[in-house]
C-alpha cells in the first residue's frame, strides 16, 4: 500500500513539477508571479481538446496542439500585456496585476466557448492499468510520468548547454547588463514566455486527463506556486524538488485524511516550511535587490 | 427602486474590502489573493456567533473580526518576513485551504450547500455609515505615521530598514489592519444577504479587488473607492453582454494598467485643499504619469 502512495505521489509530483517550472521560468526571467500561468493551461488544454479530441485524434495530436496553442498564446499574451511594462522597467507589482487581468481574459474566452460544463477527455489508452507484481500502475500515470520527465530533461539541458539557455539565465541574472552585451533581451523574453506556454500547454492536458476540463481548471496552478514556494521561489530544481514532495504530500495526505482536507495540509505544511527554513529546499533566497 | 438600493449597500459593503485592499496594496505594495478568505472568515464567524451561540450582533461582530485577526496573524508571521512575492502566494494557498475547510465542516458551516437563516440586520444606513467610518479612519491611517512608514516601505523595503522603520512590524500592522476591515465587511455581508456559501469568496474575489484599487489609482484612496463603485457597479451596467463582459472588464483594466500606469486618479485626493486648486486660475503642475509604486 504504501508502495503504492509513493507511486501516485510521483506521478502527480511530475505534473505539479511542469505547472511550477513553467512559473518559475517566467518569475525567474522577469522577476514577478505569472497569475496568467493556470488560465493559460486551461486555455490550452481546452485547444487540445476541441481542435485535436473532438475530431477522433488521439492523445499525441491533442498534447501537440495544446503545447503549440500554449506557446503561441503565451507569446500573445506577453506582447499584448507585459511587453509595455517590461520596456518602461515598471515595478513588479504592476505585472503582477497584468498577469491576474490576462488570467481573466483568457478564462473570459474560455467561458465562452466551452460554457460552465464539465469535459472529459476520452480515455486514450486501451488498457487503463498495468500490472507490476502486486503494484496496479494506471497507464495515463505512467505515461505523464515518462513525458514529464523527458520535458523536464529536455528543459534541464536546453537551459544549461545552448546558446537561448545561456542567453536566458543572463537576463534572468541582470536585464539590463544582458542587454549591453548583445544579448536581444525582448526576443529571449517572448522565447522564455512560449516555453513556459508550451509547459502549461503539457500540464493542462495532463490535469485535464487526471481530472476533469472544466473553464476554471486553472486554479490548480495553485500546487505549482505551492511546489515553488517550499523549493524555493525562482530556483528550477527546487521548483522539481518541491512539486515531487508536494505530490507525495497531496496523495499521502488524500489517503489518511481525505481529499477534502488536502488543500488544509499543504497550507500548512507551506507555512511550517516557511517558518523554518523560509529559503526553500534549493536554498536560493531571491531578497529584495537595494 | 428596491433593486437601486440593494446594488448601492452592495456596493458600500465593496468599499468596505477595497478600503481595505488599499492599505495593503496600495499603501505597502503586499498582494493578498486570500482576502476574500478573510471576509468568509468574518462572514461565517458572525453568522455562527449569531445564530448558533444567539449573541447580539454588534458582540458577534467584534469577535468576528477578532477572530480573524488572530487567523490573520498566524498566516502573516511567517510571510511578511519574506519577499513580498511570498505573502500573495502563501494567502492564495489559504484561500483554497478556508475554502476545502467551509465545504468538510459541514455541522457548523453547512458545507458546499452554504449558511442560510441568517437574520437581516445590515440596512443601507448600516452599510453606508459603516463604508464611511471605514474609509475615515483609512484616510487617518494613511496622514499618520504608520501611513508614511508603509509608503516608505512600499517604495524601497532596504532604505526603509535603514531609516530606521521596523519593516516587519510595518508590514505585519498593514496586513492585520487590512485583515480586520475585509473581515468585517464580511460580517456586514452575510448579515445582508441572509445566505453565504464557500464559492463566493475564492481568490477571484479578492483579484477583483486588487484590479479596482489599480484602476482607480493605486496611490489614491479616492481613486481606490471610485474604482471599487464603478467597477462594481460596472457588471449591472454591462449586463447586456453576458458571457463578454468578463473580456471587456479585462480588456479595460489592461488598459489602464499599459497606458495610465497610476490609474484614473493618480496621486490626486479628494480634500478641501485640492478642490479649491482644481478651480483657481493658478496652473497646476502636473506629475505626469510614470510608474510610480
Amino acid at each position: 500500500m504504501s508502495l503504492q502512495i509513493l507511486l501516485n505521489g510521483i506521478a502527480l509530483g511530475s505534473v505539479y513539477a511542469l505547472i511550477a517550472t513553467g512559473f518559475s521560468l517566467i518569475f525567474n526571467i522577469l522577476k514577478f508571479s505569472n497569475f496568467s500561468h493556470g488560465a493559460l493551461m486551461a486555455f490550452s488544454a481546452f485547444a487540445g481538446y476541441f481542435i485535436a479530441t473532438q475530431n477522433g485524434l488521439g492523445l499525441v495530436p491533442t498534447i501537440l496542439v495544446a503545447v503549440l496553442v500554449g506557446g503561441l498564446v503565451a507569446l500573445f499574451g506577453e506582447f499584448v500585456a507585459f511587453r509595455r511594462i517590461t520596456i518602461k522597467n515598471a515595478p513588479s507589482t504592476y505585472f503582477f496585476v497584468s498577469s491576474i487581468t490576462l488570467g481573466m481574459l483568457y478564462e473570459g474566452i474560455v467561458t465562452i466557448k466551452a460554457g460552465a460544463n464539465f469535459y472529459n477527455y476520452p480515455r486514450f489508452f486501451k488498457h487503463a492499468t498495468i500490472k507490476l507484481g502486486e503494484l496496479i500502475i494506471s497507464t495515463s500515470d505512467a505515461i505523464m510520468f515518462i513525458i514529464s520527465a523527458c520535458t523536464l530533461l529536455l528543459l534541464a539541458f536546453i537551459i544549461q548547454k545552448t546558446r537561448f539557455g545561456r542567453a536566458l539565465r543572463s537576463v534572468s541574472f541582470d536585464r539590463d547588463t544582458a542587454g549591453l552585451m548583445g544579448i536581444n533581451v525582448i526576443r529571449t523574453i517572448q522565447i522564455t514566455f512560449v516555453v513556459s506556454g508550451m509547459l502549461a500547454g503539457l500540464a493542462g492536458v495532463f490535469l485535464g486527463i487526471n481530472y476533469t476540463l472544466y473553464p476554471t481548471m486553472g486554479s490548480l496552478v495553485v500546487k505549482g506556486f505551492v511546489a515553488s514556494v517550499i523549493g524555493g521561489l525562482g530556483s528550477l530544481p527546487g521548483a522539481i524538488i518541491g512539486a515531487v514532495l508536494l505530490g507525495l504530500l497531496d496523495s499521502l495526505s488524500v489517503y489518511l485524511v481525505g481529499s477534502g482536507y488536502a488543500p488544509v495540509v499543504t497550507l500548512l505544511v507551506m507555512l511550517v516550511f516557511l517558518l523554518v527554513r523560509p529559503q526553500g529546499i534549493a536554498g536560493s533566497n531571491i531578497l529584495e535587490k537595494a | 427602486m428596491e433593486l437601486f438600493l440593494s446594488v448601492i449597500t452592495q456596493i458600500c459593503i465593496t468599499i468596505i474590502s477595497v478600503a481595505g485592499i488599499y492599505v495593503l496594496t496600495g499603501l505597502t505594495g503586499m498582494f493578498s489573493l486570500g482576502q476574500a478568505a478573510f471576509m468568509a472568515i468574518g462572514a461565517y464567524a458572525s453568522a455562527i456567533f449569531v445564530t448558533k451561540m444567539h449573541l447580539p450582533f454588534v458582540v458577534a461582530c467584534i469577535l468576528a473580526v477578532i477572530v480573524t485577526v488572530f487567523v490573520g496573524f498566524i498566516v502573516g508571521a511567517p510571510t511578511v518576513r519574506l519577499r513580498k512575492d511570498y505573502i500573495s502566494l502563501v494567502t492564495l494557498g489559504f484561500g483554497e485551504a478556508i475554502t476545502a475547510l467551509l465545504n468538510q465542516l459541514t455541522p457548523l458551516t453547512g458545507g458546499a450547500s452554504g449558511f442560510s437563516g441568517i437574520p437581516q440586520i445590515t440596512t443601507f444606513p448600516i452599510a453606508l455609515l459603516s463604508a464611511l467610518i471605514v474609509i475615515i479612519l483609512v484616510a487617518f491611517f494613511k496622514t499618520s505615521k504608520y501611513g508614511r512608514q508603509c509608503i516608505a516601505v512600499k517604495s524601497d523595503e532596504l532604505a526603509a530598514k535603514a531609516m530606521g522603520i521596523n519593516v516587519n512590524a510595518v508590514k505585519m500592522t498593514a496586513f492585520l489592519f487590512s485583515v480586520a476591515v475585509t473581515s468585517y465587511s464580511g460580517c456586514l455581508y452575510a448579515f445582508y444577504t441572509t445566505y453565504v456559501d464557500p464559492t463566493l469568496f475564492g481568490w477571484k474575489k479578492s483579484a477583483e479587488w486588487v484590479i479596482m484599487v489599480f484602476s482607480g489609482g493605486v496611490n489614491s484612496l479616492t481613486g481606490s473607492i471610485v474604482g471599487a463603485t464603478v467597477l462594481s457597479g460596472l457588471p449591472e451596467v454591462l449586463r447586456f453582454l453576458q458571457g463578454y463582459r468578463q473580456i471587456v472588464y479585462a480588456v479595460l483594466v489592461l488598459l489602464i494598467i499599459n497606458f495610465k500606469p497610476n490609474g484614473l486618479f493618480g496621486h490626486w485626493e479628494l480634500t478641501i485643499k485640492n478642490i479649491t486648486a482644481l478651480f483657481s486660475v493658478k496652473k497646476r503642475k502636473g506629475v505626469k504619469d510614470r510608474w510610480h509604486f
